[in-house]
C-alpha cells in the first residue's frame, strides 16, 4: 500500500477527534455533549493503541510463558505488541468511566435545577 | 493484523461516531454509543490489545451504555431547542474543528509508520518488559506485569482518581431530604423490578456465575487477558443486573452507600498498603520481591507475582464499589429510593 493510505489509523483517528470536538463544541444538548467528550476519548486511545501495533505481531502474552514447560529460548520484542500503550489505556478506560459519571451526574444536577438540557434554554434561564 | 478487516471495522466506527451524534433521541444515541464501544474493542482485538478489548467490551459497551439510560430515565429523550437559532456558533465550532483536524494532519506527516515494530515508542522501555517479564517475574501477560509491578505507581493513582470520581457523583447528587426512612421497604421483600417472572429468574440464576467469571478474570490476570480493572467492572455490572432485573432494594441493601465508600476505601487501602509494607521491610514503595521475607515458601520472583494478585485484589474491591455507587446515584438521583 502507498505509505499515506498505509497510515489509515492515524487519519481515522483524526477523524474522530474532530467528530468529538464538534459534538463538544456545536452541540445544544448536554448529554450529546458527554457523548463528544467519550468520541474524543476513544480517538485518543485509537491512536495510542495504535503507535503500540506492530506488523505481524502476537498479543503481548508470553507463548508458553507459565506451567512446568517453560521455554528458556531468547525472546524476541518485535513477536509481541508494544504492551505499554495498551496499559495506559486500559486504566484510561476505566477512568473514563469515572468522568464520565460524574458528568452525568452534574447534566442531572442541571436538569432538577432548570429542567432542561439545552444549553441555549439554560441560559434563558440564568439571564 | 488484516487490514482490510481493519477497514471494515473502522468504517462502522465512523459510520457510529456520526450517527450518535446527529441522532435526535438520546436514548437512541446511547445504543449506538454502546454499538461504537462494541466495535472499538473488536478494533482493540484487532491490532492485538486484547486486554483493552476486555476492558472497552465490560466498560464502554457495558457500564457506559448502563449509565447513559439511567441518565436518560431521570431526565428526558428529547434533543433539539424549543428555539432556533445558533447558525452562527455552530459555524464557528464547524471552523475551530477544520482547524484542529488541519493540524493533527500535518502532525500526522512526522509520526513514524503504522504498526512499525521499530518505531521510537516500541524501542524505549517495552523490549526490556517483553524480554524480561518472565525471568522478573514470572508473570507472562506483560501488560499485567507491567500495570501492577513495573508501572505500579500510575495503577496506584489511576485507583485514586476511580475512588475520587465515585465520591464526586455522591457529593453532587446525593440528597438526603424527602426520604421517610420508615416508609422505606424492608430489605429482601420484592418490592419493584420489572415484573417479568423469566428475566427476573435469570437474571437471578446468573448472577454468582458472573460473579465467580470475574473473580477468574482477576485471579488469572497473570496468564491471559484480565485482571483487577475488568474483574472489578463485571463484579460491579453484576449487581447492576440484579438492580435493574430483579429488585433495586436488594441491591441497595447488600452495597450500602456507606459499604461502596467502605469498600472503595479499603480497595486502595490495599494497593498502599502493600506499597507500603515493602517500605517497612526495607525495599522500594511497591518493590513486592522483598515481600519474600513474609510469604512463606515463595523466591523473589514469585514473591513479585504473589504482590501483583494482592494489588490487583484491591484494585478490584475499589473498582466495584465505585461503579456501583455510581450507578445507584445516578438512577435514582441521589435519593436511593427507586432504580430503573
Amino acid at each position: 500500500m502507498p505509505p499515506l493510505i498505509a497510515d489509515y489509523n492515524y487519519w481515522i483517528y483524526i477523524l474522530l477527534m474532530m467528530i468529538g470536538l464538534y459534538a463538544m463544541l456545536a452541540k445544544n444538548n448536554l448529554v450529546k455533549k458527554v457523548i463528544g467528550m467519550s468520541i474524543f476519548q476513544t480517538a485518543i486511545i485509537v491512536f495510542y493503541v495504535s503507535t503500540g501495533a506492530k506488523h505481524k505481531a502476537s498479543i503481548p502474552i508470553i507463548a508458553h510463558g507459565h506451567g512446568h514447560d517453560v521455554v528458556e529460548t531468547a525472546i524476541d520484542f518485535t513477536h509481541y505488541a508494544n504492551p505499554l500503550p495498551h496499559v495506559l489505556m486500559l486504566t484510561a478506560i476505566v477512568v473514563s468511566v469515572g468522568t464520565l459519571g460524574v458528568a452525568l451526574a452534574i447534566c442531572l444536577g442541571i436538569y432538577k435545577r432548570y429542567n432542561s438540557l439545552e444549553e441555549d434554554e439554560i441560559q434563558e434561564q440564568l439571564q | 493484523m488484516i487490514w482490510q478487516l481493519d477497514i471494515c471495522i473502522l468504517t462502522l466506527i465512523v459510520i457510529c461516531a456520526f450517527a450518535t451524534i446527529m441522532v435526535k433521541d438520546l436514548l437512541s444515541a446511547a445504543i449506538i454509543f454502546g454499538a461504537y464501544s462494541f466495535l472499538m474493542c473488536l478494533l482493540w482485538t484487532e491490532m492485538g490489545s486484547v486486554d483493552v478489548a476486555f476492558t472497552e467490551a465490560s466498560v464502554g459497551a457495558g457500564v457506559s451504555t448502563v449509565l447513559f439510560f439511567a441518565a436518560v430515565y431521570q431526565t428526558t429523550r428529547r434533543v433539539g431547542s424549543r428555539k432556533s437559532g445558533r447558525k452562527l456558533s455552530k459555524l464557528v465550532a464547524l471552523m475551530a474543528t477544520l482547524l484542529t483536524g488541519l493540524v493533527l494532519v500535518i502532525a500526522e506527516a512526522d509520526f513514524p509508520g503504522f504498526a512499525d515494530p521499530f518505531s521510537p515508542a516500541s524501542l524505549h522501555v517495552s523490549p526490556y518488559y517483553i524480554t524480561q517479564t518472565l525471568h522478573d517475574t514470572n508473570v507472562p501477560n506483560i501488560v499485567t506485569s507491567v500495570l501492577a509491578d513495573y508501572r505500579g505507581y500510575d495503577t496506584m493513582f489511576e485507583t485514586a482518581v476511580i475512588f475520587t470520581a465515585g465520591l464526586a457523583v455522591i457529593a453532587i447528587l446525593r440528597s438526603y431530604t424527602g426520604v421517610d426512612r420508615r416508609k422505606l421497604p424492608r430489605r429482601y421483600i420484592i418490592t419493584e423490578g420489572y415484573p417479568d417472572t423469566i428475566i427476573r429468574f435469570i437474571a437471578r440464576q446468573l448472577v454468582p456465575f458472573i460473579q465467580l467469571f470475574a473473580l477468574y478474570v482477576v485471579a488469572h490476570g497473570h496468564h491471559s487477558p484480565g485482571g483487577g480493572f475488568q474483574g472489578g467492572v463485571i463484579l460491579g455490572a453484576s449487581f447492576i443486573l440484579l438492580a435493574i432485573s430483579y429488585d433495586f432494594n436488594i441491591v441497595k441493601g447488600i452495597m450500602s452507600e456507606k459499604m461502596n465508600v467502605l469498600l472503595g476505601n479499603i480497595g486502595v487501602l490495599v494497593y498502599a498498603g502493600i506499597g507500603f509494607a515493602c517500605l517497612l521491610l526495607g525495599a522500594n514503595f511497591l518493590d513486592y520481591s522483598i515481600l519474600s521475607q513474609i510469604l512463606p515458601a515463595t523466591d523473589k520472583v514469585m514473591a513479585r507475582s504473589h504482590g501483583m494478585l494482592g494489588i490487583e485484589t484491591g484494585v478490584a474491591i475499589a473498582v466495584m464499589a465505585i461503579i456501583v455507587s455510581i450507578y445507584l446515584n445516578i438512577v435514582s438521583l441521589g435519593k436511593y429510593d427507586k432504580g430503573l
